[in-house]
């Protein structure tokens, strides 16, 4: 019981930074970005391949993350940004940078699993439940780290940027708010949250090119039962999907836990497509 | 627009060099990659009918052709009914799919339509995985009968399968019914005003797609005398929805062009090995920006132009 | 002579606001009825329940031709014999103009098969879109997008024709034009025809008879000389909105 709502809350927590990333960048700019895995996926691998080129932990986690920002901000520029005016469209085209990406992990690092070396080695024992000590980080940083963003954006000029172009971004525009810049910086930090999400999650979760799959459909399922736009409304639907996955591994068996994501995705755009706090419905 | 003479020439002048190709050339290898571009060719062509005529780009085709490919699969195997019963039991059972899934997204918006077919699909995968025992799982099933012994045999056979779909989607499309699709694309609301029952026509759409992608499902699987889960991935899809990208959006006869040209590079790729998939996924974002009209159905309007067909 | 259509009771709530309040008025067959009313008083709210894009709250009743309505789809209350425009051009983009009219009877009129075709020609003629069968709807101007609309909604032969603002964005000699298309739209086929709009001139000219609505009420119903000069509507109109006049559409 005490395992499932640890376990529970570390899912909840890598879900959360994930969707939390997911939605930010959808209520801002209205992008959909089937590319946010891919983020993920390099996250993990680019602290894989500093941490084999003798570079410390930390300073290579930081460097992944920075590089896998840049990555998504130049995507925006240059890939996205030209396809805005249709909403298919730009699927596609995150959709192939996901192919593209998994095609050159494939390439570079090949299909075995990789082992991205965790910042805490040590199993602690919580009321009698042994728990690895990097799924508690990845808990605790996670929550924090959104902690932290919700802050920002409550205080902060860019912050206010993002909740006035999320809710009109016309009248965003006619007060002078530079719409590009601010989607290039949400891009960045989305994809920094994503990025993140794999480096915590890396050392006990599964490290191969396809894993961006999964984590996008998981973030969808998310952000649409809680709202697509909302950012609390992730949070909340990221803890109902952790819990959800991790009860029922244990109650029946883990390789029924992607499809519970999924069929909540689709019984939620069925009964309620705004979500539990969406504002703009899916139809 | 279809019946003109310049049309009816370019297409026999098509199905003809299609048919001679494996005689001049021979070549057990040769007629088996005609014969995988003749079947995406019915998969890109039914995805293109729904898909590129509402503009509701459907993400989870690979749905249709697993079930229906699966449904091959059991009814030879398991059940030992003759290969040729596969057909008409694979067109059922996709069309079920089709009804069960459509009814609650058919009425998303076009973005959501598109991950709730690939979260369908996705699940498919996920499925035929869990209930491996009965499934095979990843190794999916095996020792499926050949329909036809012959492979020139069976390749004329799906030709001529891909021919029939094209004319008959193609003649839909010009129709009435392909009007009102293209209408439904254009603004469902007023449809509605205008008396149309738009449900029943993304419905009915996403059905006659469903089941001859599931028919060429079932002669893949009769094909490649196996079945695997791998047919549900998301790759499958995208690929096709390529095909019809390079094809020509709506055009239904472009993606029959796209599918071909694609899966021949493929094999021309062959010797890059590893390489063949990104080069696919780069083609697709140069098709994107550079040619998001396609090529081959443009290419064709132009040729059609040059001799004069354009009165 | 029995109504046409007929509205008693009905109420449309939309979470906490009260949308439209016990609205009942009917439309006798071959009238021209004018809806007017300033902005946000529920005038397409009104359409949209009539036409059954959103259900009335319960206890609605709506009739037309002699069949009850509520409840009943958009795309069956069509096929009842009513045709609506919308406020804002909503053309068949990526289709020619021809082919939106066809379209506009392929609800309704399928049967006629290949003489669609004739009609919505024949229609194109009678808005004065002749010669532009061709043309993709995209390149259309406002005032031709307007008449395109009307020809759609005449090509599935409706009893009644709802026309909500159809002089919104166009410049006082094109709404003289279209006004006068209504006039003979209305005369030749001997349609029955509902209109909704603020620009109070060429309404008034065009209407038989009015409907003032505010806040989702009826507030008055009669001709309309009277109309203009009714306390209740002067007060809705002069308490909010200033009366579109010529001036403000040559703007």
């Amino acid at each position: 019981m005490l395992e499932i709502l640890i376990i529970g809350a570390v899912s909840s927590a890598i879900y959360a930074m994930l969707a939390v990333g997911f939605t930010l960048i959808f209520g801002v700019a209205r992008i959909l970005n089937l590319a946010h895995g891919s983020f993920y996926a390099l996250g993990a691998y680019g602290a894989y391949l500093f941490t084999s080129l003798k570079i410390p932990l930390l300073p290579a986690a930081l460097l992944s993350i920075a590089v896998v920002a840049v990555f998504g901000i130049v995507v925006e520029r240059v890939l996205i940004r030209p396809m805005r005016h249709s909403q298919l469209a730009v699927l596609m085209i995150t959709l192939a940078v996901a192919l593209v990406v998994e095609q050159a992990l494939f390439l570079t690092f090949g299909s075995e699993y990789r082992n991205v070396p965790a910042f805490v080695d040590a199993k602690l024992t919580i009321g009698g439940v042994d728990v690895a000590g990097s799924r508690l980080l990845a808990l605790g940083v996670g929550a924090a780290i959104i902690a932290v963003l919700w802050l920002f954006i409550q205080h902060t000029r860019l912050g206010s940027a993002i909740l006035a172009i999320s809710q009109d971004p016309q009248a965003a525009q006619y007060m002078g708010i530079p719409s590009d810049r601010v989607f290039a910086a949400v891009m960045g930090i989305s994809a920094a949250l994503a990025a993140t999400a794999g480096i915590l999650a890396g050392p006990f979760l599964t490290v191969q090119p396809t894993m961006w799959l999964l984590p996008i459909v998981k973030a969808f399922a998310i952000v649409v039962v809680g709202g697509l736009g909302s950012i609390p409304g992730s949070i909340l639907a990221a803890l109902m999907l952790g819990y959800a996955e991790t009860i029922v591994a244990y109650a029946i068996s883990t390789s029924w836990t992607e499809i519970v994501s999924v069929l909540a995705t689709l019984l939620m755009l069925v009964v309620r497509p705004a979500g539990i706090f969406g504002r703009r419905a899916a139809f | 627009m279809f019946s003109k003479p310049v049309d009816l020439a370019g297409a026999a002048a098509f199905v003809a060099l299609m048919a001679v190709l494996p005689l001049v050339f021979g070549g057990n290898y040769l007629i088996g990659v005609l014969t995988v571009s003749v079947i995406y060719g019915i998969w890109a062509v039914t995805w293109d009918f729904m898909s590129g005529l509402t503009g509701r780009e459907n993400f989870g085709h690979s749905l249709f052709i697993g079930v229906g490919a699966y449904t091959a699969g059991f009814m030879n195997t398991s059940f030992g009914f003759n290969g040729w019963w596969s057909i008409p039991a694979s067109m059922v059972m996709a069309v079920i799919a089709a009804v069960l899934i459509g009814l609650p997204t058919l009425r998303l918006k076009g973005p959501y339509f598109a991950l709730a077919m690939l979260s369908g699909a996705v699940i498919m995968q996920r499925l035929m995985l869990i209930f491996w025992e009965q499934t095979g799982g990843e190794e999916g099933i095996n020792g499926l009968e050949p329909l036809i012994r012959s492979q020139l045999g069976f390749y004329y056979f799906a030709l001529a399968v891909l021919v029939a779909i094209t004319a008959l989607l193609l003649w839909v499309a010009r129709s009435h019914w392909g009007m009102i699709l293209r209408a439904i694309r254009g603004d469902e609301a007023t449809c509605q005003a205008a008396g149309i029952n738009v449900t029943f026509y993304k419905i009915a759409s996403l059905v006659i797609s469903a089941a001859f992608a599931g028919a060429g499902g079932a002669m893949y699987a009769h094909y490649q005398l196996q079945v695997s889960p791998q047919l549900f991935a998301v790759v499958t899809s995208i690929t096709i929805i390529t095909m019809v990208y390079v094809g020509g959006m709506a055009s239904i006869y472009g993606p029959v062009g796209g599918a071909i040209l694609l899966v021949l590079l493929t094999e021309l790729l062959r010797n890059f090995g590893e390489w063949r998939l990104m080069i696919y996924s780069l083609t697709l974002i140069l098709i994107l920006f550079f040619l998001p009209n396609g090529l081959i159905a443009p290419t064709w309007r132009r040729i059609r132009a040059a001799l004069g067909a354009n009165k | 002579m029995s109504a046409l259509l007929e509205l008693s009771n009905v109420n449309k709530h939309f979470g906490g606001l009260h949308a439209v309040r016990n609205v009942t008025f009917s439309v006798q067959p071959g009238e021209v009825v004018g809806i007017l009313g300033p902005n946000g008083a529920g005038k397409t709210t009104l359409y949209n329940l009539l036409t059954g894009f959103i259900r009335p709250d319960v206890g609605a009743r709506i009739v037309f031709d002699g069949r009850d309505v509520v409840g009943m789809p958009p795309h069956s209350v069509a096929a009842l014999g009513i045709s609506r425009t919308f406020q804002l051009c909503r053309p068949f983009v990526g289709m020619s103009v021809l082919e939106n009219v066809i379209v506009g009877g392929l609800g309704t009129q399928r049967r006629d098969g290949a003489a669609l075709d004739e009609r919505a020609r024949s229609l194109l003629v009678q808005v004065g879109l002749a010669g532009k069968e061709a043309t993709p709807v995209e390149v259309l101007s406002y005032g031709d997008q307007r008449r395109l609309e009307i020809a759609r909604a005449l090509a599935a032969r409706p009893k009644l024709l709802l026309l909500d603002e159809p002089f919104a964005g166009l410049g006082s000699g094109e709404i003289a034009d279209l006004s006068a298309l209504i006039r003979q739209v209305h005369a030749a086929e001997g349609l029955t025809v509902v209109l909704i709009e603020h620009k109070l001139r060429e309404f008034m000219r065009l209407v038989d008879r009015v409907i003032a609505l505010d806040f989702g009420e009826v507030i008055a119903q009669g001709l309309p000389e009277d109309i203009v000069r009714h306390p209740a509507v002067i007060e809705a109109y002069i308490g909010r909105d200033v009366p579109d006049t010529e001036a403000a559409h040559a703007a």
